[in-house]
C-alpha cells in the first residue's frame, strides 16, 4: 500500500473542531455530522476538519495525546520497554503530519511535538527490525503484533512478507519431492 | 437529503441483514483492505458493490438540485469522492489479480459446482476469458506458430504461477477464535495452537486463516 | 498504490521455475559442469573443443541448466552433473562459519536459485546443499535488511555489490518501502504524476515528429 492510502484511512479518525459558522445536521452516507454552531465544539472526520480549516471556517482542537508532556512520557516508555507500548492513536504518525502541516497554529508547541513523534516512530521502527530479524532467524510461524500501527506495518510489509516467502520456498527444498516438477 | 436504508444481505444469505448506509461503507472498506492484502482473489461482493453504487447515484441525484457553492453540497461531494476512491481501488485490485492468476481463476470457476456462488462477477468473468484468449492469441502470433508442431502448446495452468497461499499476512482479529493450529516451520518445532483474542494483531500464514477472512472473523491489515 | 501497469512474473525460487519469469529464464542459462554417460552421435559441433563428429561418452563439458535438466533422467543415466564449487563441502563449511563474508554476487549471482535447481539432480549431498542455502539465507538476512533500511538518497552500489540476485530484490523492496514513507513524510506523495507510460508515449511522439 502507498503511505498516502494509509493516510487516507487515518483521515477517517474524528477530531474536534470549533466552527465559526452555523449549519444544520449533514446526513452523509457514512453517518450524520453536526449540527454546527459558532464557538461550539463538534466532532468531525479529519478529512472534513482539514478542509474547513483550509477554508478558515474552523479551529481544530488537537487530540488529547498531541501534547508535548504526554508525548515525552510515551517516548521515555517506548525507549525503556523492549516491546511495542500501546500508542494513544492507531494513526499517530499520519495525524501528527496532517494536523501539524495544516493546522500548526492551533497546536501548542508544534515543533516539539513533531520531534517527539519522530523519536517515538524511530524507536518503534528499530524494534520492528529487531523482531523481524528474530522472526526470521528463529523461523517462527506466528507472531503477535499488538500495538503495531498500520503505517509501521506498511513501511516493511513487502520486504518482510517477501523475505518470509523466499525462506519458505528455500525450506521446501529440504523435503525432496514436495516441489512440483514442471514440464512444458 | 435523508439516508435511505439499503437492504444488503449478509454473506450467509439465509439471514437478511438490513445494513445501514454507514455499515455498508464500513463493509466496503473492510472488503477493500482484505482484497488488497490477500494473496488470492476473494469471493466477489457484487451485491455490496451495487448497493454502494446505488447510494452514490442517489446522493448525486440529490446534489443536482442544490445550487453551486453550497457548503453542505461540497461536504457531500468530498464524501462521494472518498467512497468512489475506495470502490475503484477495490475493483482495480481485483482486476489486477485476475490478470495475474487468470488461468487459475478460470479453472476455479469451471470446477465450481452448480449453486455455489461464483468468485467472479459476470464482468470479471468476461474480462478473465478475454484476457486468456488475448494472451493465447498473442503468444501464438509472436512465437508459437514458428515452433515445430509438437511445441505449439503452452499449458497456461502450469506456466502462470498460482497464488501463494503459504505467504504470511498481517491481520487484526474481529471475533475471538480459539485453538487455531499453527503448523511448525522446521522439523524440530512442534505444531501448537493459539487463541486469537478480539482486537489482537498477528503475523501468520494466510492458509491458516483464509476461512476466517471470508467469514469476516479477521481483518487483513 | 501499486500503480505499475506492468507486473513482471516473479521468479519461482526453490524447485519450481516460473515459465514467464525473465529472472528464471536467465537462471536457466547458468552453466553447469557435466559429464556425458553416453555417446551423443553427431553432436560434436556443440562442444567447441572437440574435433570428433560425436560427443563421446565420458566427455566433460559445460551445459546450461535448461539443457542439463532436459537431458537428465534418474533411471537412464545420460549425463551426470558435478556440483559447482560453491555448493561443495569446502565452501559449505565457509558459509556455515560466517555467511556474511562471502561475495554471493560473484559466486552466483543466482546462488539460491541455482542451488535449489541443483536438487533436481540426484546427488547424495542434496540434503546438505538444501540446508546450506537455507542457513546462508537466514544468516545474511539481518545484513540485507539493515543495508536496505539505512541508505536513503545515497549511492547504494557498495551495499548491493555482494548480494545475490534474490537478496537484491529484497534490498530494492526494503528501499522502496523506506523511500515511499520518507517521501510521504516530506509531503511529496500528495502530487499526482503522469504514469511513465504516458510520459514515454509523449517522448516517442516528439521523437517521431523530429525524425
Amino acid at each position: 500500500m502507498d503511505p498516502s492510502e494509509v493516510e487516507f484511512l487515518a483521515e477517517k479518525e474524528t477530531v474536534k473542531i470549533i466552527p465559526n459558522f452555523s449549519l444544520d445536521k449533514v446526513y452523509l452516507i457514512g453517518g450524520d455530522l453536526g449540527p454546527f454552531n459558532p464557538g461550539l465544539p463538534v466532532s468531525v472526520p479529519v478529512w472534513l476538519a482539514l478542509n474547513l480549516k483550509q477554508r478558515q471556517k474552523c479551529r481544530i482542537v488537537p487530540p488529547e495525546w498531541m501534547d508535548a508532556d504526554k508525548l515525552e512520557e510515551i517516548r521515555e516508555l517506548e525507549r525503556k520497554e523492549d516491546t511495542f507500548t500501546p500508542i494513544p492513536s492507531p494513526h499517530y504518525m499520519e495525524l501528527t503530519k496532517l494536523l501539524l502541516n495544516h493546522a500548526a497554529d492551533n497546536i501548542p508547541k508544534a515543533d516539539e511535538i513533531r520531534t517527539l513523534v519522530k523519536d517515538i516512530w524511530d524507536t518503534r521502527i528499530a524494534k520492528l527490525r529487531l523482531s523481524a530479524d528474530s522472526f526470521i532467524t528463529q523461523q517462527e510461524a506466528h507472531a503477535k503484533l499488538d500495538n503495531l500501527t498500520l503505517m509501521e506495518i506498511n513501511t516493511t510489509r513487502t520486504f518482510l512478507l517477501d523475505s518470509l516467502k523466499y525462506m519458505y520456498k528455500l525450506r521446501s527444498n529440504l523435503q525432496p519431492g514436495s516441489g512440483k516438477s514442471q514440464d512444458y | 437529503m435523508s439516508d435511505a436504508g439499503s437492504d444488503f444481505s449478509g454473506e450467509d444469505g439465509s439471514q437478511e441483514d438490513i445494513m445501514t448506509p454507514a455499515e455498508l461503507i464500513a463493509k466496503l472498506e473492510e472488503t477493500w483492505l482484505n482484497e488488497r492484502f490477500s494473496p488470492e482473489l476473494l469471493e466477489n461482493k457484487s451485491e455490496m458493490v451495487e448497493c454502494v453504487m446505488e447510494q452514490l447515484m442517489h446522493m448525486e441525484e440529490n446534489l443536482q438540485r442544490v445550487k453551486k457553492g453550497d457548503v453542505k453540497a461540497s461536504i457531500h461531494r468530498m464524501e462521494i469522492d472518498r467512497i468512489r476512491f475506495v470502490l475503484s481501488s477495490y475493483l482495480r485490485s481485483r482486476l489486477q489479480k485476475v490478470e495475474k492468476f487468470f488461468p487459475h481463476v478460470l479453472e476455479k470457476e469451471k470446477s465450481r459446482s452448480e449453486g455455489d456462488p461464483s468468485f467472479l462477477s459476470p464482468e470479471e468473468f468476461a474480462f478473465a476469458k478475454e484476457y486468456m484468449a488475448n494472451t493465447e492469441t498473442y503468444l501464438k502470433a509472436v512465437a508459437l506458430k514458428h515452433m515445430p508442431p509438437n511445441l505449439q502448446q503452452v499449458d497456461m495452468l502450469k506456466a502462470v504461477p498460482e497464488p501463494c497461499l503459504d505467504c504470511f499476512v498481517f491481520l487484526r482479529v474481529k471475533e475471538r477464535q480459539e485453538n487455531i493450529l499453527v503448523e511448525p516451520e522446521t522439523d524440530d518445532q512442534r505444531e501448537y495452537v493459539v487463541d486469537l483474542d478480539e482486537g489482537s494483531q498477528h503475523l501468520m500464514r494466510y492458509r491458516t486463516i483464509a476461512p476466517l477472512v471470508s467469514s469476516g472473523a479477521v481483518q487483513l491489515i | 498504490m501499486d500503480t505499475q501497469s506492468y507486473m513482471p512474473v516473479p521468479p519461482g525460487v526453490g524447485l519450481e521455475e516460473n515459465f514467464f519469469s525473465l529472472d528464471d529464464i536467465l537462471l536457466s542459462h547458468q552453466r553447469l559442469p557435466c559429464r556425458t554417460e553416453n555417446a551423443f552421435p553427431r553432436l560434436g559441433f556443440l562442444e567447441k573443443s572437440s574435433e570428433t563428429p560425436d560427443i563421446l561418452e565420458g566427455t566433460k563439458m559445460e551445459m546450461p541448466l535448461w539443457l542439463a535438466k532436459g537431458l537428465y533422467e534418474r533411471k537412464r543415466r545420460v549425463l551426470s552433473v558435478d556440483l559447482p564449487k560453491m555448493y561443495r563441502e569446502g565452501w559449505r563449511t565457509v558459509f556455515g562459519a560466517d555467511p556474511n563474508v562471502v561475495d554471493l554476487h560473484k559466486m552466483g549471482p543466482y546462488f539460491y536459485g541455482l542451488g535449489s535447481q541443483l536438487l533436481h539432480f540426484d546427488s547424495p549431498e542434496n540434503p546438505e546443499i538444501a540446508q546450506a542455502i537455507l542457513q546462508t539465507y537466514i544468516g545474511r538476512f539481518r545484513r540485507t535488511m539493515d543495508s536496505s533500511q539505512n541508505a536513503y538518497n545515497e549511492d547504494t552500489s557498495a551495499l548491493v555489490e555482494r548480494l545475490d540476485f534474490l537478496e537484491r530484490t529484497l534490498f530494492r523492496e526494503g528501499q522502496s518501502g523506506l523511500n515511499s514513507f520518507q517521501q510521504w513524510e516530506r509531503g511529496k506523495a500528495g502530487h499526482l504524476t503522469a504514469s511513465s507510460l504516458v510520459t514515454n508515449y509523449r517522448k516517442r511522439k516528439i521523437n517521431e515528429l523530429q525524425e
